[in-house]
């Protein structure tokens, strides 16, 4: 059962409308991160579901528990999605909740990957080839060289603040390239040995 | 004492000196411990040496830098004074260096933010605080770089597909430098 969910105040989502504002509250709450939701997300909850923005505020903090609860354990099947449910819970709303995490839970759970904690992560990268035809040091040449740009994510110091996405560029010569790539395709072969096992 | 007069042993040492601080021109202490060697030995003033071994790496500095050929470098030196025999000398181990200086000289060109080392690592996530389950596959990689100012370190998690669209990009890269040189 899911620990700190309350399922009580679950019950408000009976007054939604539709089965649509569920499923969107439901992806709203999956997909959010830090403590508190923000008050446009509570003000249209509370809108959708004509409840305060309090109550709002909690119906969306219970989702967010249960669904945090199903995607942490892996549940794919009604059966073992039940298990999260008290027994006294609202019956046609429990089996909506878990139609709805059945449907949705692989896109969840890769979200939730991707967005786990980690280093800096790398965003997008470009690259380009440059020939030197002239320096100070030697007046006629012909040197190709890469620089190549990477755009990596810092982590940001605030909760719930996207980092910024800073740019750092790096100039290869052709030997710095290629002792680089010896490097990657060592990796390479080493990753797809652990693959074959 | 000018270079000029020097034996033809001697003045043949000093162009290996030279020739040798043009290949690799950040051994600058290396020459400088040389050519105090060579002022002992010879008995002669080490400041005076210093200031007359200057023309001989400026020169072929300058024909460097111009691309000059053999024949009109031994023009210039000729021109300049030297004796038929010792500017042959010289062309001849010009031409047999002309790689290493070549090399010398590039190495000197600037680069902007030279990459200058690079580790990994890759490993498995076996579970988080959202996903008990999880096994996808990081690669962590750390770069520094000169920065001109300094190197700089810098850190990056790549996913799987990530890293293979990297290293397919740099090979795209690599084939294009050697499309190119």
């Amino acid at each position: 059962m899911a620990a700190y969910c309350n399922f009580d105040s679950l019950n408000v989502l009976l007054k939604a409308s539709s089965k649509d504002i569920v499923i969107r509250l439901c992806n709203e709450a999956a997909v959010h991160s830090g403590t508190r939701f923000s008050e446009t997300i509570t003000t249209t909850a509370a809108n959708c579901l004509s409840v305060d923005n309090r109550n709002a505020q909690q119906v969306l903090q219970s989702l967010k528990s249960l669904l945090q609860a199903a995607i942490f354990q892996g549940y794919t099947s009604p059966t073992e999605l039940q298990t999260l449910f008290p027994g006294s819970f609202h019956k046609n709303l429990r089996d909506l909740l878990i139609k709805i995490i059945v449907d949705n839970i692989n896109s969840w759970k890769t979200y939730a990957i991707n967005n786990q904690v980690s280093l800096p992560r790398l965003v997008d990268f470009d690259w380009r080839v440059d020939v030197k035809t002239a320096s100070d040091a030697i007046s006629r040449m012909s040197v190709p060289t890469c620089i190549l740009q990477m755009q990596v994510q810092e982590n940001s110091d605030k909760v719930g603040q996207t980092a910024d996405i800073s740019n750092i560029n790096v100039e290869l010569s052709k030997e710095t390239l290629d002792t680089m790539l010896d490097g990657l395709s060592k990796i390479r072969d080493q990753l797809s040995s652990v693959a074959k096992r | 004492m000018g270079v000029y007069e020097v034996q033809k042993i001697q003045f043949n040492e000093l162009v290996e000196y030279s020739l040798e601080f043009l290949s690799e021109p950040g051994k600058a202490s290396r020459l400088m411990t040389k050519l105090e060697d060579f002022a002992e030995q010879n008995s002669v003033n080490s400041n005076a040496l210093k200031g007359v071994f200057k023309s001989l790496i400026a020169i072929p500095n300058g024909a460097l830098k111009k691309s000059l050929n053999v024949t009109q470098l031994k023009e210039d030196l000729v021109n300049l004074g030297l004796s038929e025999e010792k500017a042959d000398y010289f062309c001849q181990q010009w031409n047999s260096n002309l790689a290493a200086l070549s090399k010398g000289a590039l190495g000197q060109t600037l680069t902007v933010n030279q990459l200058v080392d690079m580790e990994w690592k890759f490993g498995v996530t076996a579970a988080s605080s959202e996903v008990d389950k999880v096994g996808n596959t990081f690669l962590q990689l750390k770069l520094a770089i000169n920065t001109g100012n300094g190197i700089k370190n810098t850190y990056m998690e790549l996913t799987l597909p990530q890293f293979y669209s990297f290293l397919h990009e740099m090979e795209k890269a690599k084939a294009s430098l050697e499309y190119l040189s």
